[in-house]
């Protein structure tokens, strides 16, 4: 069942703002199968994610977006210009995009890039893309978000992009070599191979303009899937996907006490007590673990109680 | 954290000049606003559907091609037809006098003709929605 798309874009909105999932939201995730698109700028990923979606919907699949464009380091906006690829399926019921700026995270995705995935997961969509922001090497996020991970390329790409490629690489489900029609690359698409146990990554040739090769695209998709079922790889992902968000929220949680903590006067007069030279830097970090794991047991059971008011107070709102 | 203020640029109609609603789109991310820029040949119900799924603050419509009225007018019943709240709409373009005045009773909150500049645009946004 699809939730209103007025209702979601506010939880949406809520997640990236770093509020938390209601947990019966996430009790119904796990159901959608989870692609990631990533791939170096300009390579033609939204292009594709455009014709993917129209595969998709003949199949009467529901498919939700997420699409990831940089944040200017130096003014803090953004030109979200992927959703201009896909325009035309923004009446479409079976679909939803949702754009987002990184807001300085690095990694090629946002830091509620998972909340997210889970939002449209539980709202019932069948397919969930990720397209990433893919400026970088290290941008390999995704991998721990999705369950399919393609990675994009076109032939005749510069230097900087061919060093790029090999960190991607690493990550690459299936290999995509876009603009076959402007670099005549019509070399036959390999696999995908596949045996219970091995997957060979295979190379799909494809033109988001002409669309040639989509269908091979969407197959190889289903291949892949099919393998993680079949291997018991989808289990062993999804719970690497946990434990990545789980040590992510966690991080997240931590930094936020520690900066909290030095603020607080007993920091001062450690600072103080290291800068007169009376402690050392590390009895100071020492002491400070301590003042931070004491006021984390106290905040965390604070979070909780009030975490847990917000649900019910929104429950109530939505009846 | 405040998000930044997030801004839907589109074309409706069907005239494909899109120098200018591109050069608003990338002066407002250098006012630090996070813009979606949904192109030319935008049907109303495209983008009211984009500025829900988006969740927008801001519509800024931009018409060269003198369509305009019927198109920002649908624009405006659809927004009301699906009850999206507090969403500030303006316009720019070539847009006649005696139509801003219509269009302002439409609820569009300014125009901004062809002369205005980038800073104008990004601090009527700014006074408006904070
Ligand atoms: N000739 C050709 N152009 C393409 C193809 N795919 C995308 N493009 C163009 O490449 C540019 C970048 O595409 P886009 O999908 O935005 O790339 P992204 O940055 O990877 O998301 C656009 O001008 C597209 O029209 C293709 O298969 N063939
Ligand atoms: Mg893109």
């Amino acid at each position: 069942m699809k939730m209103r798309d007025n209702e979601l874009t506010k939880l949406v909105t809520r997640l990236e703002s770093g509020g938390p999932l209601p947990t019966e939201l996430y009790r119904r995730t796990g159901n959608a199968r989870i692609l990631g698109i990533t791939g170096p700028p300009g390579v033609g990923k939204s292009s594709l994610i455009d014709r993917l979606i129209d595969n998709l919907r003949r199949q009467d699949k529901t498919v939700g977006v997420i699409a990831i464009d940089p944040t200017s380091p130096i003014s803090g906006g953004a030109l979200l210009g992927d959703r201009l690829r896909m325009q035309r399926h923004s009446e479409d019921e079976g679909v939803f995009i949702r754009s987002l700026a990184t807001r300085h995270h690095h990694g090629g995705v946002t830091d509620s890039t998972s909340q997210i995935v889970h939002a449209l997961d539980a709202a019932g969509f069948d397919i969930v893309i990720v397209e990433t922001v893919g400026t970088g090497q290290d941008e390999v996020e995704v991998a721990e978000v999705a369950d399919t991970v393609v990675v994009v390329l076109m032939p005749e790409l510069g230097d900087e992009i061919q060093r790029a490629k090999s960190g991607l690489m690493e990550i690459a489900d299936v290999l995509v070599i876009n603009k076959a029609d402007l670099f005549n690359a019509h070399a036959p698409a390999t696999g995908p191979h596949y045996s219970a146990l091995k997957w060979e990554r295979p190379t799909i040739h494809t033109s988001a303009k002409s669309g040639e090769g989509i269908t091979t695209l969407c197959g190889a998709m289903d291949v892949h899937h099919a393998y993680l079922v079949h291997s018991g790889k989808l289990a062993e992902r999804r719970a690497r996907a946990v434990r990545a968000e789980v040590t992510r929220l966690l991080q997240s949680r931590m930094a936020a006490s520690i900066l909290c903590a030095l603020e607080g006067p007993q920091a001062q007069t450690i600072l103080t007590d290291v800068a007169k030279r009376k402690l050392d830097p590390y009895d100071a970090v020492e002491k400070l673990t301590k003042e931070i794991l004491g006021s984390q047991k106290r905040s965390s059971k604070h979070a909780a109680t009030s975490t847990r008011r917000q649900t019910k107070k929104r429950r109530k709102t939505r009846r | 954290m405040k998000r930044p203020l997030k801004v839907l640029i589109a074309k409706a109609g069907l005239d494909g000049h899109e120098r200018g609603a591109l050069v608003v789109a990338m002066g407002l991310r250098d006012a630090g606003m996070e813009v979606v820029y949904t192109g030319i040949r935008n049907t109303p119900e495209q983008i009211i559907a984009a500025a829900i799924q988006e969740d927008v603050d801001v519509i800024g419509l931009s018409s060269l091609s003198g369509g305009h009225m019927a198109q920002f007018r649908r624009v405006m019943e659809l927004l009301k037809k699906e009850r999206v709240k507090g969403v500030l709409v303006f316009a720019g373009g070539i847009i006649p006098d005696d139509d801003v005045k219509k269009l302002k009773k439409l609820g569009i909150k300014e125009v901004f003709g062809p002369g205005s500049t980038i800073a104008a645009i990004a601090e009527f946004i700014t006074k408006s929605q904070r």
